[in-house]
C-alpha cells in the first residue's frame, strides 16, 4: 500500500502532460482564446518561437503573477481591460517595452513608462433599433437615464470590466455627481433586469425587446455578420462641438517584470506592434488597431470619422477602485 | 499521524488568519455594516431554500425506491445519483440557455404562458439550480438508512391503531432523522462553498463576494476577513449538526427482519414513475440531452481532437492522484476519531473540515502563498494542485472512513494484537479490510469532487494545464457552447462506472 503510494506520488511530482518546458514563451491571457490564438499562431510561424497560452480571467491571472512575485510562470501578460493593465503597472508586474517598439502605439494608449501597450481598442457605443422612434432624442450617454427609456433599455451587470472602463471615463468627463445620477436613473430605467453578455443586448434590441442598449461597438457589427438585414444600427454618443466623445478602452499586452524569455517576449512585442500583427489582433474582433495608419475592419466606422474623450488608457486603472465605489454606491446590478 | 495531517489541512487557514490580522478596526467595522448583513441573508436564505428543495426531492424519492417494487426500480436509482456527475455550473449554464426565450423551454414557456421566461438571476433560479445539483446527496444517505431499517417498530406502531401518514411522521421520519442531517448537511456545505453557479448567475454569497474581493480589487485583507467571518458559520453549523446527530442512537436487535419492499399496484407504479420521471427530467435527461446534441455537433466539426483528450487525461491524474492521496491521509483521523472519542480527537476532526467551510479559491490561496514562501521547488508543477485538492476534499473522507470504523468492535482488533500481530500487521489484515467499503466510498467521494472543481484548479493549474471544467468555464464564458458540452458530457461518462463502485454495496446486500 505505502509503496504504490509513494510511486503514486513520484509519478504525479513528475508531472503530467502539457506542462510548459522551459524554453517556450509562455502568455497569461485575459482575452478569448479564439482571438489570440490567431495572433499567436502568426508568431510562432514567423519566428519559430513556442508559445503555451494560459487562458483565464484576466483580474485572476494578474493576481497568480502577483503572488509570484519572482517566480512568475508568464513572459507575456495579456488583458482586454487597460484597467488591468495598469493594475499590474502599479503593482510593479511588468517591464517596460523597448523604445522604439512602444512609440509605434500612440502615448494615449499606452503606459507612462511604457510597461503595457495598448494593441487594439474598442468604442463604447450605443445600439439602437432602426424601426422604432421613441429613442431618437437619445444623442449622449447621459440621455440613458431619461425615465422615458423606462423599460427599454439594454445594460450590462455592473461588473463588466467593459462597463466599468465606460463609467470611469464618464466619471472624469462629467464628474462624481454627474456620474452617479446618471447611474441612479439607468438603475430605475433597468429595474433590476441586466444582461450578462453584451451580444444578448444586441440580440434583444434586433428583437425590438429593447429599444436601445449601451454596448462596445463591435458586438453590432458581429451580429450584423450573421443577420445582415437586422433592424439594428451603431449611433455614436456624444459627438458635436460640446460633446465629450466616445469612450474608448484598449486591450494590450505586457512583459512579466521577471520574465526568464526576455528576448522572446520582446520579439512578440514587436510583433504584436508590427503593421501584420496589428491587422491581426484588432481584425479578429473588429477593433481598431492602436497603431496609425493600420487599416481597421471595413464596416466599422472609420478611425477619426468620430470625437474620443481624451482621456489616457492609464487613468482606466488609476480610477478603477473610486469608479467600484461609486458603482456601488448606487448600488447598480 | 494524525496530527500531522491536520496540520496540512490547517495551511489555509493560518493563511487567512494572518491575512484578517492585516484588517484595522475601522476596516472590519465597514465590513460589518456594509456587507455583512446582506452577505448572511443571502447566504443563509439560499442554504435553507436549496436545504428543503433537496430535502422534499431527497426524500421522497428514496421513500418510494426503497419501499415499492416497481418495475425500473433500479433504473431509478441510477437516475436519482446522476446529477452528481453534473457540476453546478453546467447546471447552471445549461438552464440559463435553455431558458432563454429561444431556448427549449424558453420556447415552451411562452407558448404555454404567453410570458417572457422567467429569469435565473435570482434566488429562485439559483436555488433550482442547486437543488436539482444537490438532492443526490439527500438521497443516497436517506436510502441508505431506510433499506436498513427494521420492521418492528412499524408493525408496532400499526398494530397500536397509527395510520400510514401518522407511522412516517412519528417512527419513520425521527429514525431518519440522523441520514437526513447528514445528506443536509452535505448540501449545505456544498452551497456555501459553490462558486461555479453563483458566479454564473451573479448571486452574491460569501464565497462569491470573497473571490470578487481578490479579484475584483486585490483586496486580500478584506476577503480574508469575510473567510474567516464564513468559516466561523460553518463551524456553527457543523457543531450543530454533530449535536443533533449525536444524541440520537437507535440501536436494532440483529435478529430483527429488514423490511422488503412491497409490491407497488399498477397506479402507484404509474404515479411513482411520474414523480421520479419529473425529477429525472430536470435533473438527468434535459442537461443530458443538450450536452450530446452540441457534443454531435462538435464532433461533426472535427473539434474533438488530441487537445481535447489531453483534457480528459488532465482530469483524470489529477482526480486520481487527489483522491488516492485523500484516503491515505484521512486514514490517521478517522481512525484516531473512532477509536478514542476525546476533546483532541474531536477538535482534530473539526480541524480538517477547513477545507470543506473555506471557499476553494481561499484554499488555493493559502497553498499558493505557503509553497512559494516554503517549499518554492515544487511550486509549477502538479503536486501543489493535487495537495489543494486533497486539502479540500479531506473532510469528505474522514466523514465516510469514520463512520465505517465506527462499526468495528475493539475487541476484533485486541483479539488480532493478542494473537501475536503487531500494530501494522493487524491495520492492515484486519482493519483495512474490515473497512474496505468506507475507504472506497471515500474514494469515489473525492474522485468525483475533484473531477468538478473550478476555483482551486483555475488558480493552481500548471501554466498550460488545462483540465475539463477549466475548458468548460473558458468555452462557457465565450458562448462556445459546441465545445463545452463535449467536455461536460465527458465529466458524466467518466464518473458514471466510478459511481457504480459507490453503489456495489447496496447491491449484494
Amino acid at each position: 500500500m505505502r509503496i504504490r503510494f509513494l510511486s503514486l506520488l513520484l509519478a504525479v511530482s513528475l508531472g503530467g502532460s502539457g506542462v510548459a518546458a522551459a524554453s517556450e514563451l509562455i502568455i497569461f491571457s485575459g482575452r478569448s482564446d479564439r482571438f489570440v490564438k490567431p495572433v499567436v499562431e502568426a508568431f510562432s510561424q514567423q519566428t519559430g518561437i513556442k508559445v503555451v497560452l494560459h487562458s483565464g480571467s484576466s483580474t485572476a491571472l494578474l493576481n497568480k503573477l502577483k503572488l509570484e512575485g519572482e517566480r512568475a510562470s508568464a513572459d507575456i501578460y495579456i488583458s482586454n481591460d487597460a484597467g488591468n493593465l495598469q493594475k499590474g503597472t502599479d503593482l510593479a508586474l511588468f517591464k517596460p517595452a523597448k523604445q522604439a517598439v512602444a512609440e509605434r502605439i500612440p502615448a494615449n494608449y499606452r503606459a507612462e513608462d511604457n510597461s503595457w501597450l495598448g494593441l487594439s481598442a474598442r468604442a463604447r457605443v450605443l445600439v439602437v433599433n432602426t424601426g422604432q422612434h421613441e429613442t431618437d432624442f437619445v444623442q449622449s450617454v447621459f440621455d440613458l437615464a431619461d425615465p422615458r427609456l423606462a423599460g427599454k433599455l439594454g445594460i450590462t451587470h455592473s461588473s463588466n470590466e467593459s462597463y466599468i472602463a465606460g463609467v470611469t471615463v464618464y466619471m472624469l468627463k462629467a464628474g462624481n455627481d454627474k456620474t452617479r445620477a446618471w447611474l441612479a436613473g439607468m438603475k430605475q430605467n433597468v429595474d433590476g433586469k441586466v444582461f450578462n453578455k453584451h451580444s444578448k443586448i444586441v440580440k434583444a434590441v434586433a428583437a425590438g425587446k429593447k429599444s436601445i442598449g449601451l454596448v462596445n461597438h463591435y458586438y453590432i457589427y458581429r451580429y450584423l455578420d450573421k443577420h445582415p438585414d437586422a433592424p439594428v444600427a451603431i449611433r455614436i454618443p456624444d459627438q458635436g462641438k460640446e460633446g465629450m466623445g466616445v469612450a474608448w478602452n484598449v486591450a494590450g499586452a505586457a512583459i512579466s517584470r521577471y520574465t526568464k524569455q526576455e528576448e522572446a517576449a520582446e520579439r512578440f512585442m514587436d510583433f504584436v506592434t508590427s503593421a501584420k500583427g496589428q491587422a491581426l489582433f484588432a481584425s479578429a474582433n473588429r477593433e481598431y488597431p492602436t497603431r496609425p495608419g493600420v487599416p481597421a475592419a471595413p464596416e466599422i466606422p472609420a478611425v477619426g470619422s468620430f470625437k474620443v474623450a481624451d482621456v489616457p488608457m492609464a487613468d482606466l486603472g488609476k480610477y478603477r477602485d473610486q469608479t467600484l465605489d461609486l458603482i456601488e454606491s448606487v448600488g447598480m446590478p | 499521524m494524525a496530527f500531522g495531517v491536520v496540520l496540512a489541512a490547517a495551511i489555509p487557514l493560518m493563511y487567512v488568519i494572518i491575512s484578517s490580522l492585516g484588517l484595522d478596526l475601522a476596516a472590519w467595522q465597514g465590513l460589518w455594516n456594509n456587507r455583512l448583513p446582506g452577505l448572511f441573508w443571502n447566504t443563509l436564505s439560499l442554504a435553507v431554500l436549496v436545504a428543503a428543495g433537496c430535502f422534499v426531492l431527497g426524500v421522497s424519492a428514496a421513500w418510494w425506491i426503497s419501499r415499492r417494487e416497481f418495475p425500473g426500480r433500479r433504473l431509478a436509482t441510477w437516475l436519482m445519483v446522476m446529477p452528481l456527475t453534473i457540476p453546478t455550473y453546467v447546471f447552471a449554464h445549461i438552464y440559463t440557455v435553455l431558458m432563454e426565450d429561444t431556448g427549449w423551454l424558453g420556447q415552451l414557456w411562452v407558448a404555454l404562458f404567453g410570458s417572457a421566461p422567467p429569469e435565473l438571476f435570482n434566488i429562485a433560479g439559483i436555488t433550482f439550480i442547486l437543488t436539482l445539483a444537490g438532492f443526490s446527496y439527500v438521497f443516497l444517505l436517506v436510502q441508505d438508512a431506510l433499506s436498513r431499517s427494521q420492521q418492528d417498530l412499524e408493525e408496532a406502531a400499526r398494530i397500536q391503531g397509527a395510520t400510514p401518514g401518522q407511522v412516517f411522521w412519528r417512527i419513520n421520519l425521527p429514525l431518519l432523522r440522523p441520514a437526513i442531517a447528514a445528506g443536509l448537511a452535505v448540501v449545505v456545505l456544498h452551497v456555501l462553498s459553490d462558486f461555479g453557479a453563483v458566479s454564473m448567475l451573479r448571486y452574491q454569497t460569501f464565497t462569491l463576494s470573497i473571490y470578487l474581493q481578490m479579484n475584483g480589487r486585490f483586496d486580500f485583507n478584506a476577503a480574508a476577513g469575510l473567510s474567516m467571518v464564513l468559516v466561523a458559520l460553518s463551524l456553527t453549523f457543523l457543531v450543530l449538526e454533530r449535536f443533533f446527530r449525536n444524541r440520537q442512537r437507535y440501536y436494532g436487535s440483529g435478529r430483527a427482519r429488514r423490511i422488503l419492499p412491497r409490491r407497488a399496484t399498477r397506479f402507484e407504479t404509474a404515479m411513482i414513475w411520474l414523480w421520479l420521471g419529473l425529477i429525472a427530467l430536470f435533473s438527468v435527461f434535459l442537461p443530458v440531452t443538450w450536452m450530446m446534441i452540441w457534443s454531435w455537433d462538435a464532433w461533426l466539426d472535427n473539434l474533438i481532437d488530441a487537445k481535447f483528450w489531453g483534457y480528459v487525461r488532465n482530469s483524470m491524474t489529477v482526480s486520481i492522484a487527489a483522491a488516492s492521496i485523500t484516503i491515505v491521509a484521512a486514514l490517521p483521523v478517522a481512525l484516531y476519531h473512532a477509536r478514542q472519542r476525546s476533546l483532541i480527537s474531536q477538535s482534530f476532526l473539526y480541524a480538517s473540515s477547513i477545507g470543506f467551510v473555506l471557499p476553494g479559491p481561499v484554499i488555493a490561496l493559502g497553498i499558493l502563498a505557503f509553497v512559494l514562501a516554503n517549499v518554492p521547488l515544487i511550486y509549477g508543477g502538479l503536486l501543489v494542485l493535487v495537495l489543494a485538492m486533497v486539502v479540500r476534499f479531506l473532510p469528505l473522507a474522514i466523514h465516510a472512513q469514520e463512520s465505517a470504523a465506527q462499526q468495528l468492535t475493539p475487541s476484533i482488533e485486541q483479539a488480532a494484537r493478542s494473537l501475536g500481530a503487531g500494530p501494522w500487521e493487524s491495520l492492515r489484515r484486519v482493519t483495512l479490510p474490515m473497512i474496505r467499503g468506507g475507504i472506497v466510498s471515500a474514494w469515489v467521494l473525492v474522485f468525483i469532487d475533484t473531477l468538478k472543481e473550478l476555483p482551486a484548479t483555475l488558480l493552481l493549474r500548471p501554466t498550460g494545464f488545462d483540465t475539463l471544467p477549466v475548458r468548460i468555464w473558458i468555452e462557457a464564458s465565450e458562448e462556445m457552447l459546441e465545445l463545452a458540452a463535449p467536455a461536460a458530457l465527458m465529466l458524466v461518462v467518466g464518473t458514471l462506472p466510478i459511481l457504480w463502485f459507490l453503489m456495489r454495496p447496496e447491491r449484494s446486500r
